[in-house]
């Protein structure tokens, strides 16, 4: 294994060599495509969220010049698979509804595709999706998860006896028997704690929506099947969905993820039905086919989130020691139609992580998931965690509250220690050093000299607030977790070439968008193999050239692919220090002897036995004769990473504010982060992976928020009406670092990107709770908005006065 | 209804004939080939991925069409670069890594360099009031906003404050 101290590239802010074309306005995004003959397809969407579809008349738009065809859900449905398919389904015992990729029959939700009308530019194109005149006879719309699981509810499903998806415990096992002692276990510590605290916390419908939209474009061929060009983070999962679907053989599917994608966060995981129409027709009308979805469909499609209900009971002594934790969850799931997550899969993983970095031993956690007339819920970053992030945080503020303990010191207290730590839960934490980070934050945040500026301030009418929250987020998944949670691998995978000049190429079947591969993996090879990064080349999302991966997912890139890249150049390096022995008859060597460094491999006992290092590429690759016995020519290796268990990472966080109390506005004074994500590759990309991380979180936080009417009808579908954060809207983000390195990764790298928005809400929400502690405010629902505030403050002075 | 117009696009003069409804941002990236320029909102204004300089001026060519261009000079984000020299503020982008899936980059590369030819000297504040236009959804909009203040500095012959985490030039 290499070290920094070696060969130099690891933990080095090198500019990324994505900026160069990127900053020119030369990215490769998949709009940017050009291809001739190409029909652009437009969907025509239900305008109601719950009705039946009587006829959908195509004929005028069929009359205007310039279409060149136009399909209905019904005519569709004869000609694909229905798509309750076993790649798209995972393994937890739920309801999986069969459904086609444009309605048939029934919509479900209010942006439902319908129909899909193909023309020579999208002008015309939209022009004649308008055309396109549909009956409807409407039906009762099911908007609210709560009152949708009680009984006698009206049903999304006529031929479902009620609304339940999905229902499961976390706790006490999978047996009833267990289960029923684990929950009487709770109750005791229930009943005999110091302070029980019970509240209920809501989380809004909200994302993280990438500012590039989704997209497609798909190209036939007789000779060779189908090319997709498509928005996703995990290219070889569509192939393997399309191909069933099309009833296609999987020689006959290559899906390429463009080189450069405008963001992901979650959104493009999924398998979207959009995907088949777009390839569907492209097959039957034998022209490339193009979908560039506009924003006001992304945000009535995809992008929702959270949308959770916890009921939380937190059991206490009077020093703030958590006894248990008893948590009855509602996840809004929407119609729950979209592999590979049903909707169900973000609010189940979220109740899984409910105990985040605390030492909780005993808990009672169920969850029940409702289908409702809106759309499903597709994943964003803090994947199903954002919203029980929230109830805990809070809910142990108000907890530090009740037992009159400054909040930082009672969540101290109740930090994981003992590592390796399995949760409640089941969360294995692999190590780390939780109390360390927090104290860094806060020597960072100045705790007693804020708290005395906070009192000053209060004197003048000025009301000051600090808030704390903390995350233990999944670095990367292993397949132990994810083959039952997605159906699908979790071992990260590359192939890597070395070619006869001594330059490296590393495929993987990942795709980023936005992550910064190009850069910090070429980093990690480079220092593997004692060469410049300029000669290492990273490549992505072609199925057509790199090994199958389950994609751009869950921090899966510095944990799981970059321990390949490691074990990939570990096993090249002992090759070419095989060849080195024996082109020199170095009979005692051992491939350890060698040293990769400065561009050459130098036999550590004799510095005069040296090969430059493209040179002895091309000596094993070129040279094929006289091989070392037992020896393959060629330098190429496809390496399979896999942890024993899942790795994690940590933040730590902590916000000021000031609470203006006479309007509810407040303003984000510091924001301050505290991160343990082990080895860091490069320093400048893993901070802006946690400004981003952060800032999302605080954007959802403070604006977005999806509202749809008692009809359910969205009525948040632009960037107007859903709002995210702008620049004036948030302050600078701090960073700092407590790392350990990982014990399960070749270079101890924890992973960034996947959790960090998670902690923000309740850092926020208790900073501003504290500011606002003379009125006895306590936030317990999302978003963070002035006028919900304004009237806590005011009912704290009624109550003042009363 | 078509007509025939001449913009004059990073100095060059195209002469198209034009649907009277095409966008000037359809113009740019399907007329002219500049793909730089990106679409990320429903054509309401509000993303700003797809701000150019008409004339000099930043402006959202989403907002804008293709006839109303006509006569006029229009400057993308290809167009920011000379003779393949970067921009001082592209390579502050790059510096202070300001940019991850960069889909928004343009936009906000082609605002700041109005903002900074308005503006000789702005304040943090200033900076993040001049980018509520260009919405970002990746970086968090810190080193967007250090890049911008190091490249100002610059331009003074100032030294800038350091990247947070110094980086080093591009490989």
């Amino acid at each position: 294994m290499s070290t920094a101290g070696e060969t130099g590239w690891i933990g080095r802010s090198l500019a990324r060599r994505e900026d160069a074309r990127l900053l020119a306005g030369r990215g490769e995004y998949l709009a940017d495509l050009r291809v001739p003959d190409c029909l652009h397809l437009c969907f025509v969407r239900s305008a109601h969220a719950h009705a039946r579809i009587g006829a959908v008349r195509l004929e005028a738009a069929l009359a205007m010049p310039g279409v060149a065809g136009a399909i209905t859900g019904a005519e569709l449905s004869r000609e694909v698979q229905g798509q309750r398919i076993p790649v798209l389904i995972p393994a937890f015992p739920a309801r999986y509804r069969q459904y086609w990729p444009l309605a048939v029959d029934e919509v479900y939700w209010h942006g439902e595709p319908l129909a899909a009308v193909l023309a020579e530019d999208k002008y015309v194109a939209e022009d004649a999706a308008a055309a396109v005149e549909v009956d409807y006879e409407p039906l009762p719309a099911v908007t609210d998860a709560e009152a949708a699981l009680c009984a006698g509810s009206p049903r999304v499903y006529d031929d479902w006896d009620d609304n339940e998806i999905f229902a499961t415990g976390y706790t006490g096992g999978f047996e009833a028997e267990g289960i029923a002692r684990n929950d009487a276990e709770v109750d005791a510590l229930f009943a005999g704690a110091d302070v029980v605290l019970s509240q209920r916390f809501r989380t809004q419908r909200c994302g993280v929506c990438p500012i590039e939209t989704r997209g497609a474009l798909a190209l036939w061929s007789d000779a060779d099947g189908l090319t997709l060009h498509l928005t996703t983070q995990r290219p070889h999962i569509e192939r393997l969905a399309l191909a069933d679907l099309l009833e296609l053989s999987t020689s006959e599917v290559r899906v390429i993820a463009p080189r450069d994608q405008g963001g992901g966060f979650g959104v493009k995981a999924p398998f979207y039905r959009e995907h088949v129409v777009v390839c569907h027709l492209a097959r039957k009308l034998r022209r490339p086919v193009r979908w560039i979805e506009t924003r006001e469909e992304h945000l009535m499609t995809v992008s929702q989130e959270r949308d959770q209900i916890h009921d939380l009971e937190i059991a206490a002594d009077s020093e703030g020691r958590i006894l248990a934790l008893r948590n009855r969850g509602i996840g809004d799931v929407g119609d729950g139609r979209q592999g590979v997550y049903w909707g169900f899969v973000m609010p189940s993983l979220g109740s899984v992580m409910l105990p985040n970095a605390y030492a909780i031993r005993h808990a009672d956690i169920k969850l029940r998931c409702a289908v409702t007339n809106k759309t499903c819920l597709s994943p964003s970053r803090s994947f199903g965690a954002l919203p029980t992030r929230f109830a805990l945080e809070r809910g142990l503020d108000m907890l530090a509250r009740r037992l009159g303990l400054e909040t930082a010191e009672l969540k101290r207290r109740n930090l994981i220690t003992d590592f390796p730590y399995t949760t409640v839960t089941g969360v294995h934490h692999d190590s780390g050093d939780y109390v360390k980070a927090w104290d860094t934050l806060l020597e960072r945040v100045d705790l007693p000299g804020f708290r005395a500026l906070q009192a000053e301030a209060r004197t003048q009418g000025h009301y000051l607030g600090i808030g704390f929250a903390c995350g233990a987020e999944f670095s990367g998944i292993p397949s132990d977790v994810l083959v039952p949670l997605e159906n699908q691998p979790g071992y990260g995978v590359v192939t890597m070439r070395i070619d006869p000049r001594g330059k490296v190429a590393i495929h993987e079947g990942d795709a980023p968008q936005g992550q910064s591969h190009e850069t910090t993996m070429a980093q990690v090879a480079a220092d593997a193999f004692g060469i410049h990064p300029d000669d290492v080349s990273v490549r992505h999302g072609d199925t057509g050239t790199t090994p199958l991966s389950s994609g751009t997912i869950g921090a899966r890139g510095a944990s799981y692919t970059v321990a390949a890249i490691a074990e990939a150049a570990a096993a090249l390096k002992a090759k070419m220090a095989r060849y080195m022995i024996h082109d020199h008859g170095l009979e005692d060597a051992d491939p350890a002897d060698f040293a990769f460094q400065g561009g050459a491999v130098v036999y550590e006992k004799d510095g005069n036995v040296r090969r430059d290092f493209g040179a002895l590429a091309d000596r094993i690759v070129m040279g094929s004769i006289n091989l070392p016995p037992g020896e393959s020519p060629g330098l190429e290796h496809t390496a399979y990473f896999e942890a024993p268990k899942p790795m994690i990472c940590f933040t730590a966080q902590a916000a000021k504010v000031e609470v203006d109390v006479e309007t509810g506005q407040f303003v984000i004074l510091d924001y301050a982060t505290c991160e343990d994500v082990g080895t860091v590759i490069n320093p400048i990309v893993v901070e802006g992976q946690v400004q981003g991380g952060v800032v999302q979180g605080m954007s959802n936080a403070m604006f977005e928020e999806f509202l749809y009417d008692e009809n359910g009808q969205q009525m948040t579908a632009d960037f107007e009406t859903y709002r995210l954060a702008s620049a004036a809207d948030v302050p600078t983000v701090t960073v700092s670092h407590a790392p350990t390195p990982c014990p399960d990764h070749p270079m101890g790298v924890r992973a960034v990107g996947e959790g960090r928005p998670g902690p923000v809400p309740g850092a926020l929400a208790n900073a501003i709770c504290d500011a606002l502690a003379p009125f006895g405010v306590e936030i317990t629902a999302l978003p963070l908005k002035p006028e919900t505030i304004l009237a806590l403050i005011e009912a704290g002075r009624a109550g003042e006065g009363a | 209804m078509k007509k025939e117009i001449t913009v004059t696009v990073n100095g060059e003069a195209i002469t198209h004939t034009v649907p009277l409804r095409l966008l000037l941002v359809d113009f740019i990236r399907d007329e002219c080939g500049l793909t730089g320029t990106h679409v990320g909102c429903t054509y309401e204004g509000r993303c700003g991925a797809c701000t150019v300089q008409v004339d000099g001026r930043a402006l959202k060519s989403c907002m804008k069409l293709a006839v109303q261009a006509d006569g006029k000079e229009v400057t993308t984000v290809e167009g920011l670069a000379r003779e393949d020299r970067l921009h001082n503020l592209q390579k502050a982008f790059s510096r202070y890594h300001a940019l991850q899936c960069g889909y928004c980059t343009g936009g906000i590369l082609m605002n700041a360099v109005d903002f900074l030819n308005e503006n000789i000297n702005p304040s943090e504040d200033e900076v993040r009031r001049a980018l509520v236009g260009n919405l970002c959804r990746c970086t968090g909009y810190s080193h967007i906003v250090e890049a911008i203040l190091a490249a100002s500095a610059m331009r003074h012959g100032l030294k800038p404050v350091p990247p947070p985490a110094e980086t080093e030039p591009a490989p």
